[in-house]
């Protein structure tokens, strides 16, 4: 030590102080000095142009396929290095993390952002419409699945490519469906499968379910959202929303008798856990769960579409896409997008999908060898990639308003949970994303 | 006279009566303590035991209805799969170097502003003072995105120094010393500075040893928030080079798919027992400091 503290003067205790609290005072505000650090800050390791930084959260736990994918990467362009960083554990943490990063400095060059949070930031600009770079780079947006495509448009650009997309997806029983004397299919409506349910809740008896919803963390705005659709409800028509409209209250009404009235279903806290232990007999889940639930599952069990009638749109896409920020340089950009674009490839696609039940991005995938003779070994499999031509892009209420998801998830949760009033319930959801709309988006529409 | 005679008799039985109730109200009390504590105990052993439990179930055990308390079969293999999966041994390298850090500079630090607080003369102390209760009141939720600016600009992402520096700032112990340090009697430290003793004598020999109990306690309640700390570690760590257990733990979880449980929760009871053991190692001298302070006086 430097400073022999023990014939330490008063001026000079008082000047260490000082010069403690200027330090301190220095520190405090420092931290508004980031937001050129994005371009100014080379010394960072990550502003190395020939490292692309990829965030990801490897969704339906497919870090060792990414790596096999960054592998891939490395043999067709080897002046790149591909550097996996772990996002968090799931889409929100993983967007809380790229929010802290855009307050300065250190972005990656690609990042993982689901059907709710892509929205926000391309709306803050902080991620980049992709467009000019596709035209840029000879990237052929055609081959694309379209509807997965037209998902990332906003204001006339495409601010993703579609990766890690999965759809919900009706999870059921064969043992249970054969013991109840039902066909084996999925119910091909609602209706149907209302009186389906209390035979199925006969068969299993109690302590078990005919039916488990996920619950507000599990996506029920999402798993939901389909049924609402064959009511002729919706949460939303652009941003107009539709929480008090009496077609969209009619579905609410039905979830709230099948799980208070008819009690043959309600709110599991793991969906996908309890289906495959058996203590469900059916379910809504996403295809993500797919890989997890066949090898788990001790029972014969079936995937079928969402119930809704011929020419209904019944299911809606979900899942993450890759985005690229708008605050790297046009050299990262590129790198970014031709890492972007190999990994959603047809053959790379097929690759993913096959090891974690996600869609196949890419229409030629379909094709692909491999992935035609895994469709066929897995009828489950092909359920979910057929059941992508009767999806519907979701309602604005739920993916491009900030925490919309969790707000409509929870005022579900309410009625399926505490028996709440549909009507009181939907109206003071639909007030609080209003206030949302009205402060947060209509500001920023041009 | 009769009056006069009666009057011990009358007391007598008050006393007894009074007596009578006395002991039934301990005894009461005595009821009522230990129904809190087996309150308590339930309330913080139950998900424990619950943990330790499904750490060895077997996947089909874990979800079954009704519930089981105790495993058909033991399945300590959750343990080799929790370890394999993800690298647990790194994780806890990167715990156990962060939580050393800082424990060690936030209880120096601790230390050593409380003992400038209260023992050196300088103005504008209690604002100082004032200050440091100010930081105190700010959850460190708050302070994550301009600390990450800064440590981003340095080029500090993903790396010890990015996790330690911003995290080492500490309130709550120059607080809790501070209020432990004004109550040590001022003839005692009288004494030992008339014998001559300067700032650091007085520190180490006398007011340090009066204060054990709090100073255990203190560094038992850092090191804890130390290793269970997530967000801002999370923030800062890209990969399992520097990201501590909490963050490994995770990973663990399967989101958007199938979580293993067993996995997962003997991934955690391994995450809780070096604590567990400081836990019990430091209680011990905390309770050998209360009695050995009260003894003295």
């Amino acid at each position: 030590m430097g400073i022999d503290i023990r014939n330490m003067d008063r001026r000079g205790f008082l000047g260490l102080a000082g010069i403690a609290a200027a330090g301190a005072a220095l520190t405090a505000c420092a931290g508004t000095g980031g937001d050129a650090g994005s371009a100014a800050g080379s010394s960072s390791a990550s502003e190395d142009a020939s490292t692309v930084t990829f965030w990801s959260n490897h969704p339906g736990r497919s870090i060792d396929v990414e790596k096999e994918l960054i592998r891939r990467f490395g043999e067709v362009r080897p002046d790149l290095t591909v550097q996996l960083v772990d996002g968090g554990k799931n889409y929100e943490e993983v967007a809380q993390k790229f929010n802290a990063a855009l307050s300065g400095g250190a972005l990656p060059d690609v990042v993982v952002l689901s059907d709710v949070w892509w929205f926000n930031y391309a709306m803050a600009g902080a991620i980049t419409p992709l467009d000019e770079l596709f035209t840029a780079h000879g990237v052929d947006t055609g081959d694309y699945v379209d509807s997965l495509l037209a998902d990332y448009l906003h204001d006339g650009g495409h601010y993703a490519l579609p990766y890690a997309r999965s759809t919900p997806l009706f999870y059921y029983n064969k043992d249970v469906w054969t013991a109840a004397g039902l066909p084996d299919r999925g119910p091909e409506s609602w209706q149907e499968f209302d009186e389906w349910g209390p035979r199925i809740q006969e068969v299993v008896g109690s302590g078990h379910l005919a039916h488990g919803w996920g619950n507000a963390a599990d996506y029920l705005g999402w798993t939901f959202e389909g049924p609402i659709w064959t009511f002729g409800g919706a949460y939303s028509d652009r941003w107009d929303l539709k929480f008090t409209d009496a077609k969209t209250i009619e579905a609410g009404q039905f979830l709230r008798d099948m799980i208070h009235t008819k009690k043959y279903a309600a709110v599991s806290n793991d969906i996908a856990n309890d289906f495959s232990a058996g203590l469900l007999a059916s379910t809504i889940a996403s295809t993500g769960d797919l890989s997890g639930i066949t090898t788990n599952a001790s029972f014969d069990f079936g995937t079928a579409f969402l119930p809704a009638a011929e020419g209904v749109p019944g299911c809606p896409t979900g899942g993450a896409g890759l985005a690229i920020p708008s605050g790297i340089s046009d050299e990262r950009k590129a790198n970014a997008l031709a890492f972007v674009e190999f990994v959603t490839n047809a053959d790379n696609t097929a690759h993913f999908s096959q090891n974690t039940g996600y869609m196949p991005v890419r229409k030629s995938a379909v094709d692909n060898p491999d992935m035609k003779a895994f469709l066929d070994a897995n009828p489950n499999a092909r359920t979910a990639v057929d059941q992508l031509a009767r999806t519907r892009s979701q309602d604005y209420a739920r993916v491009f308003v900030p925490g919309g998801d969790q707000v409509i998830g929870t005022g579900l949760e309410k009625v399926a949970l505490q028996n709440a009033d549909v009507e009181t319930t939907f109206a003071d959801v639909q007030s609080r994303l209003q206030q949302i709309i009205d402060r947060q988006i209509t500001p920023n529409l041009k | 006279m009769i009056a006069v005679d009666d009057r011990p008799r009358v007391l007598h039985t008050t006393t007894r009566d009074e007596e009578q109730r006395h002991r039934a109200r301990a005894r009461w009390v005595t009821v009522l303590g230990y129904a809190a504590m087996v309150c308590v105990l339930l309330i913080v052993a139950l998900p424990l035991f619950w943990i330790v439990m499904t750490s060895f179930k077997e996947r089909q055990d874990i979800y079954t209805i009704p519930v089981t308390w105790w495993p058909s079969t033991f399945h300590p293999q959750n343990y080799g799969e929790a370890t394999r999966s993800v690298d647990l041994a790194a994780y806890f390298r990167n715990s156990l170097i962060i939580t050393t850090v800082l424990a060690t500079v936030k209880f120096v630090l601790g230390v050593l502003s409380a003992y400038g607080l209260v023992f050196l003369r300088f103005p504008g102390k209690n604002f100082v003072f004032l200050g440091i209760i100010a930081a105190l009141m700010v959850p460190n939720q708050i302070t994550v995105i301009s600390n990450y600016a800064l440590v981003a600009e340095w080029g500090w992402r993903n790396t010890f120094q990015g996790i330690i520096v911003p995290l080492a700032g500490v309130a709550f112990g120059t607080f809790l010393m501070r209020n432990h340090f004004l109550s040590i009697p001022a003839e005692i430290i009288e004494a030992a500075r008339m014998d001559g003793a300067g700032h650091f004598r007085l520190l180490w020999r006398v007011v340090l040893p009066l204060s054990g109990p709090t100073m255990v306690a203190f560094a038992l309640i850092t090191v804890v928030n130390e290793w269970n700390e997530y967000l801002w570690p999370f923030l800062m760590a890209d990969d399992s080079s520097v990201a501590p257990l909490p963050i490994g733990l995770t990973h663990l979880q399967n989101n958007d798919g199938v979580t293993d449980w067993g996995p997962v929760m003997a991934g955690t009871v391994l995450a809780m027992l070096p604590i567990l053991v400081i836990f019990l190692l430091l209680q011990r001298h905390m309770i050998k400091g209360l009695t050995s302070g009260a003894v003295k006086g």
